[in-house]
């Protein structure tokens, strides 16, 4: 296992409002299950308060671009090292 | 004179006002003209093209200054209700075209018309009222130095408006025009008004134009706001983060524009973020007239709620001068707004103006990281003061008398938005060939498929010229009809940008770089997509409102008439060839000095770029204005060309 620091941005920030998170897991893809069960747990917390708060949906590395240290990663068994960055981010567009 | 309609979704009149002698009458426009042209920044092009005349500059009395709405504005179609303002640029010296979502467009045509050409030049400073029944012209002395929020507080009250600010009134060569909150940015049209005194003009009336298909209109608007609200980008992204939301995508994609474009990252992006807009500084979401995607942010500055910064601000006078203060940049947002400057040619030129002092090449007082010093900067290029007389000219002037022409970052003479295109090479070709200059959008955004929305390879020239082209017509032809540009997003399909690690997704965007012959077929044999696309509502809309019948093909048609229509204006005002550049920072000095590949390939993308649009040397040849319906003399092609050679 390998400690690491994870980055939201985009869509899944305003939707599971976690902004950074440490996680502990040994491959790249073993993040979104601890994200979902994370971004859940503040889900109820907020819940508690306000009712009319909306569930964030579950996402999977299917849906998010990923970067490993600055540097896009399209591998779901990538193996993770102590101190590793992980921005995961949200198509987006504009102008 | 006789201006016959039978078209929906039109007034049928264009309006024509000469401000030397304070008279207006009717210009002549037909449906063949409307069919031809569409609306908005087309018809704009074509009207132009039929009135310059070689050397004609930005600021002789005879300039036409060309306000249009589109067809679908005022029809209740979702973010239709733009308009445009063409005139030939102060910032560049050949066309510009500056589309605002404010209401100004609805009003003019509630007062019974589909356009508005200035001319002339005032004596003393006037405001323009358009009615049904009158056009009058009110003393504008009272108004001169109020700042753009000012005047329009001035006017009447439910009225359409257009207004400028200080920066208009002494003519910065990059000042724009305001409809409430909402402004016609780029090109210095705002100069162009001030040069003819013009500082206000209002519209009132309460009639709006037939529709011709009202019920199959209303179905299609019903969806079309249904595609809007649950896509992706325009249903998620955007009214959550709006355009600030790109800051950290563009920062993971290295085409974060930072030290005036030397670098494409920036350690401090996360202060000046979307997000960080979002969870601290936004008061609440705002639209243009008739929007449904709210992108828009409101900040509070002293307390007073105004619109807020937009990705361009944050990246341009945030990451590009070396500035991680967010709330000094929501500031100077609303300091520009309010002078009626072009935030993000101010921006570019305040960069280029830190890079001389850096270089030790000249010293404006301004520099990388320093920020105490940038809003009485902002204040003295408004009012042309000390060191900011020579701001107010733009980056391209200044590097003419200071030198620095390759790192001064503007195409044309416009500054570059905020997206650096050593790593997303297509849009850099979207930069170098876009008609008005260093404009994203009139580059076809090409940033949407090589990182942002989807992931195409943004480092292969392959596939970059005919996607270009594409896009570049699509929202030309978007703009032309009223829409915003945004909502040509959508016409990427959903499940692309939803999922950008499947294995489908990805199969689907390898194919990208090879589908240049498939998008070049479909460009030159405009027949053969003869359909309507459910994620293009606009085709549908347009001829469910005027019954022109409009299709993909027809779209596309409309696209590549505006493109060549605006670029041989261009070439006919004294455009030279191969005038389609970047500076060479950007061209010739890779970005990640180990990777050869992170700059723009231009001489690559070029040639291929010019046979698909049948250009040669930038320059349309003779036979594609024919087989597009752009009508000028032979004699003055040749004689434009000829000197395009020169």
């Amino acid at each position: 296992m390998a400690k690491i620091n994870v980055k939201l941005f985009g869509v899944f920030r305003m939707d599971t409002h976690i902004d950074c998170i440490e996680l502990e897991a040994a491959k790249l893809g073993e993040i979104f299950p601890l994200l979902n069960e994370k971004s859940l747990a503040l889900y109820e917390e907020r819940h508690a308060s306000d009712p009319k708060t909306e569930k964030p949906a579950p996402f999977t590395f299917k849906d998010a671009i990923v970067y490993v240290n600055g540097e896009r990663s399209a591998k779901k068994g990538l193996k993770l090292a102590d101190g590793d960055e992980i921005w995961l981010l949200s198509p987006a567009s504009g102008g | 004179m006789k201006l016959a309609r039978a078209l929906d979704g039109y007034t049928g009149k264009v309006l024509f006002v000469d401000l030397t002698k304070r008279t207006s009458e009717l210009f002549p426009w037909t449906d063949a003209d409307r069919k031809r042209t569409l609306g908005c920044k087309v018809m704009a092009a074509d009207i132009l093209l039929h009135h310059i005349k070689p050397g004609m500059k930005a600021f002789d009395e005879d300039n036409w200054l060309v306000v249009t709405t589109g067809p679908l504005t005022g029809t209740g179609c979702p973010n239709s209700s733009r308009f445009n303002i063409s005139t030939i640029s102060p910032l560049t010296g050949i066309l510009t075209s500056s589309n605002c979502g404010g209401d100004f467009g609805l009003w003019l045509k509630r007062a019974g018309y589909d356009a508005v050409i200035f001319t002339g030049r005032s004596e003393t400073p006037v405001t323009v009222n358009i009615t049904p029944e009158a056009v009058t012209f009110d003393d504008a002395t009272p108004l001169m130095g109020l700042t753009t929020s000012e005047t329009q507080e001035k006017l009447p009250k439910k009225v359409g408006k257009l207004v400028i600010g200080p920066a208009g009134e002494h003519k910065v060569l990059y000042a724009c025009v305001f409809s409430g909150e909402r402004t016609a940015g780029r090109g210095g049209v705002g100069a162009v008004f001030g040069d003819k005194n013009l500082k206000a003009v209002t519209a009132f009336g309460t009639s709006m134009p037939t529709v011709r298909n009202r019920e199959k209109l209303r179905k299609l608007n019903k969806k079309w706001v249904h595609i809007l609200q649950t896509h992706p980008l325009t249903g998620r992204q955007l009214p959550k983060l709006g355009t600030a939301g790109l800051i950290a995508p563009m920062q993971a994609h290295k085409i974060l524009a930072t030290k005036n474009f030397s670098e494409g990252r920036f350690d401090g992006f996360e202060k000046i973020s979307g997000e960080e807009l979002a969870e601290h500084h936004l008061v609440s979401n705002a639209a243009c007239t008739t929007c449904v995607i709210r992108c828009a942010r409101m900040c509070k500055v002293d307390d007073k709620v105004v619109k807020g910064p937009e990705l361009e601000v944050l990246g341009l006078l945030g990451a590009n001068i070396l500035n991680d203060d967010i709330e000094k940049i929501i500031r100077w947002n609303y300091v520009l707004d309010e002078l009626g400057m072009d935030t993000i040619s101010a921006a570019g030129t305040l960069a280029f103006a830190m890079e001389l002092k850096e270089k030790g090449v000249h010293d404006f007082g301004v520099e990388f990281g320093r920020n105490d010093n940038v809003e009485e900067m902002f204040r003295k290029i408004a009012v042309r003061e000390g060191e900011g007389d020579i701001l107010a000219d733009g980056s391209r002037v200044m590097s003419e008398k200071f030198g620095g022409k390759e790192y001064a970052i503007n195409a044309k003479g416009m500054e570059l938005a905020a997206y650096t295109p050593r790593h997303a090479v297509g849009h850099g070709l979207g930069y170098a060939t876009a008609n008005r200059g260093g404009c994203h959008l009139n580059a076809g955004y090409m940033v949407v498929v090589e990182g942002l929305g989807l992931d195409v390879d943004s480092l292969t020239h392959h596939g970059k010229a005919a996607l270009a082209i594409m896009f570049q017509n699509l929202m030309e032809a978007v703009s032309a009809g009223g829409s915003c540009m945004f909502t040509s997003y959508a016409v990427l399909p959903g499940f692309l940008i939803d999922k950008p690690n499947w294995f489908l997704t990805k199969a689907i965007l390898a194919a990208f770089p090879y589908v240049g012959p498939v998008v070049n077929l479909l460009s030159h044999f405009t027949k053969a997509p003869a359909i309507n696309i459910p994620l293009l509502p606009e085709s549908y809309a347009i001829k469910y409102a005027t019954g022109i019948k409009s299709t993909m093909a027809k779209m596309l048609t409309w696209g590549a008439y505006g493109y060549n229509a605006e670029r041989i204006a261009n070439v006919i005002l004294g455009q030279k060839a191969d005038a389609d550049k970047l500076p060479s920072r950007l061209t010739d000095e890779p970005q990640d000095p180990n990777d050869p590949r992170t700059k723009v390939p231009l001489d690559k993308m070029k040639p291929v770029y010019y046979r698909a649009r049948g250009w040669k040397d930038g320059i349309p040849k003779w036979h594609r204005l024919k087989s597009l319906g752009i009508k000028i003399s032979k004699d003055v092609y040749d004689a434009a060309v000829k000197e395009a050679y020169r």
